[in-house]
């Protein structure tokens, strides 16, 4: 107990100090919030579901591109977006007034060249002010593309019977059992190859899937949630890194050099106290967040120590930055033109699954952002917990044991600084 | 109990200390003397061991404070020249701090704490803020938070700077005090009257080098019986011949400072010697630190 006396003695100051200055605490909280709210409002969703408005122009209307446009009406499609169907001058006006997320136009023709297998073109506009929705959409056509590209080619005889009937509004009984049954076969054919008898294996974890996790969608908000999370927590560090220049600008950390405690218990105690403070953080964050998107309680506990253990890698690398640099005042400035790149490439502002792919995997290897991937990457989307988070794990903990060496001994040069 | 042995603490060519030795007796309090820049605060520094010396030895109440400095910083207390206090903690929550630093817990701290406030006179606002203190009060809680282990040495780096005589008068007493149970001083100031107060030997510091030591009686027989005239005027066009009977320790245009035994009845000569008003000014200083200092250093203390 001697021992961690004056570390609990320093942590004590630290977090009383934090909790009088009561405006910077609910900066740490309320900020993150705020901008979670904004962001999510930016993305078209007033609430925790993420829901889209597409406009479908169907300028064919074609068996063919009634079958396209139809598909946006099934499936998960249907559950994230509302579609109608309209004409080219109201798709425009919606689209002008940022009413919509999305707007597909087909054109006249796509059914008969599809018929045909020519080449043929599907037009999307796509809202500049929202991300996820409108590349979700792009997206789905894609992959409808491609799927209809398969069709041409393995159904190619089976289409051109079916040309004929279609361009002259004709069905033919025996032709269409003749057709259904060459369909079948070829199915049959390619079951072989599609359908080899492991993918049964695979079916029964599916089956066993808790119904929790089948609750939790991934909406915009539920990516965004940890993510924001992590933006308290890099506020908090910040300041808290900051902190210790301040306490060498007053004399005190000199002073305590000075004293038989000497710097090593007051940097511990600066351990203790960023530890406290990003677990009320973590803790009353994590709590909200879980309450709002229905999360299960079991993994409360788990995210919670996940994130004090992320804000205190954090910290503890903003200290050494602060601790590096001349002045006070210098420190500062470092810190603060550090934090802002790192919110919005770590995943903070927006969720890494919104950006470029080349910039979220920018993203991903800084040390918030492989922190917060590991996280959403069990919590969001139900990856097993040491697969998502051994890697981070490890790193973060190497992270912390070279850079509380380092922080000490930079923490004895503080002391000739001021 | 204090004790330096040819200090020196240089900076590249820069030499801060140099050569610096003396050493500070139980209940005896050492007064550093010197402008601003003059090594005082190195030498502070060094021996509270914030700053390595480059050449010499420092020992506190026997132990080495480059090897053995846990126990050597055990029986050191140190007030530093600015203040190192927390401003949005209370007095109380400053000395509990401090007092751990030192590693003092339990009722033995709480007893201290209510001894030192009283000390410094501060009991009746220790649950206040310190950002609601005067000037003066957070000095005087600056030294309580040095005090609380009852260090048997203490090093005040000029603690009465910027204070109220009120204050002043509260930390001089207990310095006092504190030299009457045995523990050594190390007092820095520029202020004579404390220095002549309170210090039973000194040392004067100049460029880093002790230019004079001894008590007070020592360090004013170095004047003499002679007194320290100051003339100031425009003395441009006055040969140096008008006062070669003198002992003049510094000759400008517009200023000139000489010794002279029983100034007051010579001064009307002296006004004499000089042409219709070339000497605008006169003062006299009787022979005290402050004229000793201005004699071997041709410089005021202040400067």
């Amino acid at each position: 107990m001697g021992k961690l006396s004056m570390p609990l003695s320093v942590a004590r100051i630290r977090i009383t100090r934090v909790l009088r200055e009561k405006w910077g605490l609910i900066s740490w909280l309320a900020i993150p919030m705020i901008i979670v709210f904004l962001m999510s409002l930016i993305a078209g969703t007033g609430g925790g579901q993420l829901t889209g408005r597409l406009l479908i122009t169907d300028q064919d209307n074609s068996v063919v591109s009634n079958f396209l446009s139809g598909g946006f009406n099934q499936g998960p499609m249907a559950e994230i977006f509302t579609t109608e169907l309209v004409d080219e001058q109201q798709a425009a006006t919606l689209m002008e007034a940022g009413d919509a997320s999305a707007w597909i136009t087909i054109p006249e023709g796509f059914g008969q060249a599809f018929l045909d297998n020519q080449p043929t073109r599907l037009q999307l506009v796509k809202n500049p002010a929202q991300n996820i929705l409108p590349q979700m959409v792009e997206t789905s056509m894609a992959l409808l593309v491609d799927a209809a590209t398969y069709l041409q080619i393995i159904f190619s005889e089976e289409l051109a019977v079916l040309k004929p009937m279609i361009e002259e509004s004709q069905f033919n009984d025996a032709e269409l059992v003749v057709l259904t049954l060459g369909v079948k076969q070829q199915i049959d054919r390619l079951e072989e190859t599609l359908f080899p008898p492991q993918l049964e294996l695979l079916e029964k974890p599916i089956e066993q899937l808790p119904d929790e996790t089948a609750q939790n969608q991934i909406t915009f908000g539920l990516l965004m949630f940890p993510g924001a999370i992590f933006m308290a927590l890099i506020f908090a560090a910040n300041a808290l890194a900051v902190a210790i220049w301040d306490d060498a600008s007053n004399g005190v950390i000199p002073r305590l050099a000075a004293t038989p405690s000497a710097l090593g218990g007051y940097f511990n105690g600066q351990v203790m106290s960023a530890m406290a403070l990003l677990g009320l953080l973590a803790t009353v964050l994590s709590v909200l967040g879980s309450w709002y998107f229905n999360l299960p309680l079991s993994q409360l506990p788990l995210m919670i120590v996940w994130l004090v253990f992320s804000g205190l890698v954090i910290w503890m690398l903003f200290t050494a930055l602060a601790l590096l640099m001349p002045t006070a005042k210098v420190a500062n400035i470092t810190i603060n033109a550090t934090t802002f790149p790192l919110l919005m490439l770590g995943g903070s502002f927006f969720p890494m699954e919104s950006m470029p792919p080349w910039l979220a995997g920018m993203g991903q290897f800084l040390p918030n952002g492989f922190l917060l991937k590991g996280l959403k990457d069990w919590m969001v989307r139900g990856e097993a917990l040491t697969d998502a988070l051994w890697l981070p794990l490890l790193l973060g903990v190497a992270i912390l044991l070279m850079f509380w060496v380092l922080n000490r001994m930079l923490l004895n040069q503080l002391v000739h600084k001021v | 109990m204090i004790k330096t042995e040819q200090l020196s603490k240089s900076y590249g060519q820069f030499v801060a200390a140099e050569d610096i030795s003396f050493e500070v007796q139980p209940g005896e309090v050492f007064g550093l003397l010197g402008p601003n820049g003059a090594g005082k605060s190195t030498t502070i520094n060094c021996i509270s061991g914030l700053l390595k010396p480059s050449l010499g030895e420092v020992s506190i109440n026997g132990y080495s404070v480059l090897s053995e400095a846990v126990k050597a910083k055990q029986s050191l207390g140190l007030v530093p020249q600015d203040l190192a206090i927390y401003e949005d903690l209370t007095g109380q929550e400053n000395l509990n701090f401090w007092g751990q630093a030192y590693g003092l817990s339990g009722r033995q701290l709480k007893d201290r704490m209510s001894t030192v406030l009283q000390q410094v006179g501060l009991e009746s606002r220790a649950a206040d803020l310190v950002s609601t203190y005067s000037g003066g009060m957070k000095r005087r809680l600056n030294f309580a938070c040095a005090i609380l282990h009852e260090p048997r040495a203490l090093l005040l780096d000029e603690p009465t700077v910027g204070v109220d005589p009120q204050s002043r008068e509260h930390l001089l007493s207990a310095v006092e005090n504190l030299k009457s149970t045995g523990t050594a001083v190390l007092y820095t100031t520029h202020y004579m009257e404390e220095a002549e107060r309170l210090c039973d030997r000194l040392a004067i510091i100049d460029h880093g080098k002790i230019i004079a030591s001894g008590t007070l009686a020592e360090l004013r027989s170095h004047m003499g019986e002679k007194d320290l005239i100051t003339l100031q005027g425009d003395f441009s066009q006055v040969s140096e011949q008008v006062l070669s009977d003198f002992e003049v320790i510094e000759w400008q245009d517009d200023s000139i400072r000489f010794m002279a035994a029983d100034a007051a009845s010579l001064l009307s000569d002296i006004l004499s010697r000089f042409g219709k008003g070339q000497v605008k000014q006169t003062a006299v200083q009787q022979a005290n630190l402050e004229s000793l200092f201005i004699k071997l250093t041709g410089r005021e203390l202040r400067d």
